[in-house]
């Protein structure tokens, strides 16, 4: 179980030489950002469908992550990090697009019903989806946790990433997790009732 | 081991450098625990973009590509940040005088600059961070400016007497147009410094920043008013530190606002591009 989860993240899949590729589009070799979207896109589109609020917009946050990426390459820092340099600014990206949404939806009449998200496969053991659990927690919590377990970041990184020190970081994940605690309980709770009328 | 430990090893990601003894002690014993596991323990969602995104893309940018050139290192920003404030309030002090120096005591003095030397310190340190995406905090940016403002009040109530003082508001009134000036001098160049990276977080960084401008404003008041007395110095001299403060977050709340305009309109042009609905 424990090497498992060591195996979920997306991060830990494809974010070799990042830095290299970096300052190798700072410096304008036209094979930088082809590698860079190609190993970033994935975990930036995770990112995004994890979050309730943007999973509809995902493909749009994304092209508008890569716009704002292009636009300050030049605050990377050859030598630091990239994962949180490129989250910071996908969050604000997404915080940006919940705000859009939540514009237009207020301006707006529905003019046809939106098409149906397929419904999501439930794992073997009848435990709510990820998405679904992360769901119920408060949004600073659902964030850690998102970038923890699906961005695979460490606790600096997150902290980096979400302009906050590591102790507020490590703070809000221990609240979430124990939130989730609760969660799943009253899940097995509701599942062992289920039955009854 | 028990559940806080099982947090933890999540919170670290070390659940493979835990005994396998100690994990199986606790998690058969505690059903919350073994769920939170298992529920940790499936694959993270799958997500690939169609080729067709990622080739736009990829187009968009290398349209545009060239070499830019990294942002300058910290301790230059930092260094900036300083020299705009010393440069600022030396020139509002030769402008206003040097009054205050003569009347307070030297504890007085000595506390009450180094605590708004500390205070700009800190949030020039904080800005250089604010403006670089994914830089390491030490102190928590959205809170450092409520900090500050609470610490000069209290070294302000601490150092110097309350005392009943006549045509109070009208003096202070004098000392918030006199250090207000000098606070927008101060702005320009940092905004100058601001552009050379880029605000994430307008509210908090224009809080900010609108702080580090208004403590100039401050300081050089410190520095000219020959009045001590703790009110006139809360209300006319830290009052244009709260005034730069509430102006510079003013100004980020409009700058998101604008962003928001902005990218409304982008999206807008872009679905009805890429529902080929513009006519040519």
């Amino acid at each position: 179980m424990a090497s498992v989860l060591q195996e979920n993240n997306v991060a830990q899949r494809s974010f070799v030489h990042l830095d290299h590729w970096m300052e190798r589009y700072q410096q304008a070799d036209p094979e930088a950002p082809v590698a860079l979207i190609a190993a970033l896109s994935p975990a930036l589109l995770c990112f995004f469908r994890s979050q309730p609020a943007n999973r509809e917009q995902a493909d749009d946050l994304l092209q508008d992550t890569w716009l704002r990426i292009h636009r300050v390459r030049h605050t990377y820092r050859p030598g630091e990090p990239v994962l949180p340099w490129v989250y910071a600014i996908a969050r604000r990206v997404g915080v940006d697009g919940y705000r859009k949404t939540r514009h237009i939806v207020a301006h707006e009449t529905a003019m046809e019903a939106l098409p149906e998200w397929p419904a999501r496969a439930e794992p073997p053991n009848k435990l709510p989806a990820f998405e679904e659990l992360v769901a119920a927690l408060p949004a600073a919590q659902q964030e850690v946790v998102t970038l923890l377990k699906v961005g695979g970041l460490s606790l600096e990184e997150v902290a980096r990433a979400t302009s906050s020190t590591v102790g507020a970081v490590k703070q809000k994940a221990h609240r979430a997790y124990e939130g989730l605690r609760k969660l799943l309980r009253i899940h097995a709770e509701d599942e062992l009732g289920g039955g009854a009328p | 081991m028990n559940c806080k430990d099982i947090s933890q090893a999540l919170i670290d990601r070390s659940m493979a450098s835990l005994l396998p003894s100690e994990v199986e002690d606790h998690l058969p014993t505690c059903s919350r625990c073994r769920h939170l596991v298992r529920a940790l323990s499936f694959p993270a969602p799958e997500a690939r973009p169609s080729p067709a995104i990622s080739r736009r893309i990829a187009t968009g940018i290398a349209a545009d590509l060239r070499p830019v050139q990294p942002i300058a290192p910290k301790s230059y920003l930092f260094a900036a940040f300083l020299g705009i404030f010393i440069v600022s309030v030396g020139l509002g002090v030769s402008r206003v005088g040097a009054f205050a120096i003569a009347v307070m005591s030297p504890l007085q003095t000595s506390v009450i600059l180094c605590t708004l030397a500390l205070s700009t310190g800190l949030l020039a340190y904080s800005l250089v961070h604010q403006i670089v995406p994914g830089s390491c905090h030490r102190v928590s940016p959205s809170q450092l400016p409520l900090g500050v403002a609470i610490s000069l009040m209290i070294v302000i109530a601490v150092l110097f007497h309350f005392q009943h003082e006549q045509n109070f508001w009208a003096k202070s009134w004098a000392c918030i147009r006199a250090g207000t000036p000098i606070a927008a001098l101060a702005a320009v160049p940092l905004w100058f410094i601001l552009h050379r990276g880029t605000v994430l977080w307008p509210r908090m960084t224009g809080a900010g920043t609108g702080l580090l401008a208004g403590l100039v404003g401050t300081t050089a008041l410190e520095i000219h008013c020959p009045n001590l007395g703790a009110w006139h110095i809360l209300v006319g001299h830290l009052g244009v530190s709260v005034l730069g403060a509430m102006t510079g977050l003013l100004i980020g709340v409009a700058a998101e606002n604008g962003r928001l305009g902005r990218r409304l309109n982008d999206s807008v042009t872009r679905n009805f591009a890429d529902k080929n609905l513009y006519l040519r």
